[in-house]
């Protein structure tokens, strides 16, 4: 195994930049997750580490090795694609044999090595079969065996779950996390989806419009954003960011909504918001973070519920303040009905205010 | 109640009867073209059995009363002016078709892969400049083919037809693999070279044998092209040994023109190895071509 280092890397197509001076490092063992919606420069990412597509400035580390000009197979990586790639024509062993083949290690080395990996795997059933005789969950096992059949210094993976079925989605997942756990493999793993950074990664790299808007643990990306992006991509559902007027008067702050309610901040949050570089200030709040009542009470922020979805161990209920969506949880014992009056408490230690010039969030000095 | 489970059951058979007339109509159209096609070649082939008189005869002979395989016996006896004739024209129609598929399975691999997987300035005019030469009648190229052919001295030899005819089929050739090469997902190749497989390797080991059928239906294609043309071959060639078999047959035709049977037996004996090609590998037409490499 190794770590990878990406410096300062740039891909451009013409004048298109679809990797915009990206730098991060992944630790040996360490399992990142470069996360964002479709288009965000992730996969760009993931396939200029593989080498598939030269860089355009910029570079590539893995090992201590500045890989940017090797041929893939000579990075030393293995890769799980999307839509598995595995070789139609040839049998489960023979999939699984081909990257010792063109290694050219002696026979019997390869024969162990593929049926050590489908022992791992547990489909040492399936070793005569043709890829189109297996099910999906079979192939993407078969697509992982052969990554790791030549024990690589980096595993990459492509969006590996995303055709699967939302049950064999959660099972695999499991199943990759273990993966990790027993190899201690170097994992870059590209996603679309939040929850299966969340879930699966040490770090996620998050990513929108080629750049690199967050790199960190992801308790720390759902605890501080850094922006107004990271905030209402990661979690689910998604933050909700009310955007208000902010205004100084007799030692308070105050965000006015233009609805004409007011929300009186606390001495942290005065702090923050007197940092900012406008009046125009975003509210963020999660909606574990908001309190909702039934009733007027001091501090709250009346509302008119929108739509109530139960599903469960929680009822989340969306609300429209300032011209935004509010999501609140709450228990399932709280009856509400869409349209009845509500109020809405925010919770003054967890909220996030973000500027709302700069989409940046805003610290306390 | 009664009466409208009358009225549906009354709409439902008309509807019936709507859809059969439809489907007996279409039967019927291809017992027919299934006749106009094969007549034709059954004629031909009982013809070629019968005896010269026989062949003459009207009211015609419907089952030959005495078949013989005499004419053809008469062509494939190399002892004989005929048949020396009739195999020279077949041999010299298989080296030419041979040579034209050959070099353009060669030529339109490389560069149906190069279309369906690479960007370069100028792609898309080139791949519609290649179905230039389609565009227009095979006549029109004939005269300038010919004086190209004098001035570089090919005229009356193999080498011209062979280069004709890859004017005609290798456009095609090349727009038919590169549909194969664009069904043939580009992770594969990706991933053959992250497994430690250059360029060529990923090509030569992964997406050649996927694309086997393709390149035959494409090999087929030019080699019967070549086989039945007649216009560059009339012209490109005067000698007699050179001829190649519809020439040749055209030839054998005008020289004896009452000769029924051996002309059949002929033209039978040419349409042989097309039929043959095609039953031997009509199952990689038919094969389905990428189905399991990936989840779509």
């Amino acid at each position: 195994m190794a770590h990878v280092v990406l410096k300062d890397l740039v891909k451009t197509y013409g004048s298109f930049k679809a990797v915009n001076e990206v730098s991060l490092t992944v630790n040996d063992g360490e399992f990142v997750a470069l996360v964002g919606p479709s288009g965000c420069g992730k996969t760009t990412t993931l396939n200029l580490v593989a080498g598939l597509i030269p860089i355009s400035s910029g570079d590539i580390l893995i090992g201590d090795r500045v890989v940017n000009d090797l041929d893939p197979k000579d990075r030393d990586i293995a890769m799980v694609f999307q839509n598995y790639a595995l070789y139609p024509q040839k049998s489960v062993y023979m999939n699984l044999a081909f990257p010792l083949q063109m290694r050219k290690l002696p026979k019997d080395e390869i024969d162990r090595k593929v049926r050590e990996a489908a022992r791992v795997l547990d489909m040492t059933q399936l070793l005569e079969r043709k890829p189109r005789e297996l099910s999906g969950g079979q192939q993407q096992r078969v697509a992982l065996g052969r990554a790791l059949v030549r024990d690589p210094a980096v595993f990459l993976m492509d969006e590996p779950l995303s055709n699967l079925d939302a049950k064999l989605r959660v099972q695999m997942r499991s199943e990759i996390k273990r993966f990790h756990q027993d190899l201690k493999a170097t994992i870059i793993y590209v996603t679309h989806d939040q929850l299966e950074a969340v879930t699966m990664a040490d770090r996620m790299a998050v990513m929108n419009g080629g750049y690199l808007q967050q790199y960190d643990s992801p308790a720390q990306v759902f605890a501080h954003p850094v922006n107004m992006f990271v905030a209402s991509f990661v979690g689910s559902p998604a933050m909700s960011l009310i955007p208000l007027e902010a205004s100084t008067a007799n030692g308070s702050t105050v965000l006015t909504s233009a609805e004409g309610w007011n929300l009186e901040l606390s001495q942290s949050n005065a702090r923050k918001v007197q940092s900012a570089t406008t009046s125009k200030i975003v509210l963020g709040a999660r909606h574990s973070t908001i309190k909702l009542h039934k009733s007027s009470v001091p501090g709250a922020i009346p509302a008119k519920a929108y739509t109530v979805e139960p599903t469960g161990d929680v009822t989340f209920v969306q609300a429209f303040l300032s011209g935004a969506i509010v999501n609140i949880s709450v228990s399932p014992s709280v009856a509400v009905k869409p349209d009845e009056q509500i109020w809405l408490e925010f919770d003054q230690e967890r909220m996030h205010l973000f500027d709302g010039e700069t989409e940046m969030a805003l610290e306390a000095y | 109640m009664s009466t409208v489970s009358a009225t549906a059951a009354r709409g439902q058979s008309a509807r019936r009867l709507r859809i059969d007339g439809w489907r007996w109509g279409g039967r019927f159209f291809l017992v027919f073209m299934l006749l106009y096609t094969a007549l034709p070649m059954i004629w031909m082939l009982l013809t070629s059995i019968k005896s010269g008189f026989a062949a003459m005869q009207f009211p015609p002979q419907w089952w030959p009363d005495q078949p013989t395989l005499a004419s053809y016996q008469k062509l494939l006896d190399p002892q004989n002016s005929v048949g020396q004739d009739f195999l020279r024209f077949f041999w010299n129609s298989l080296i030419v078709s041979t040579a034209t598929t050959i070099l353009s399975v060669i030529v339109a691999v490389p560069a149906a892969y190069a279309f369906s997987r690479f960007t370069f300035p100028g792609r898309n005019f080139l791949f519609f400049a290649v179905l230039l030469r389609n565009m227009f009648p095979a006549v029109i190229f004939l005269v300038p083919l010919f004086i190209l052919m004098r001035a570089i001295g090919l005229v009356n030899t193999h080498g011209s037809l062979v280069l004709t005819y890859l004017t005609f089929g290798l456009p095609l050739a090349i727009w038919l693999l590169k549909g194969f090469y664009d069904n043939i997902p580009v992770q594969l190749e990706q991933a053959a070279r992250i497994d430690g497989a250059t360029r060529f390797q990923a090509f030569v080991l992964i997406v050649m044998p996927l694309s086997t059928p393709g390149i035959i239906a494409t090999a087929i294609y030019s080699f019967i092209g070549a086989w039945n043309e007649y216009i560059y071959a009339y012209t490109f060639l005067s000698k007699n040994e050179q001829l190649t078999l519809p020439v040749g047959i055209q030839r054998f035709f005008s020289e004896n023109t009452t000769d029924f049977p051996g002309l059949m037996a002929a033209s039978f004996m040419m349409s042989v190895p097309v039929v043959v090609l095609f039953l031997l590998l009509q199952r990689y037409f038919v094969r389905a071509l990428t189905e399991g490499a990936v989840k779509h």
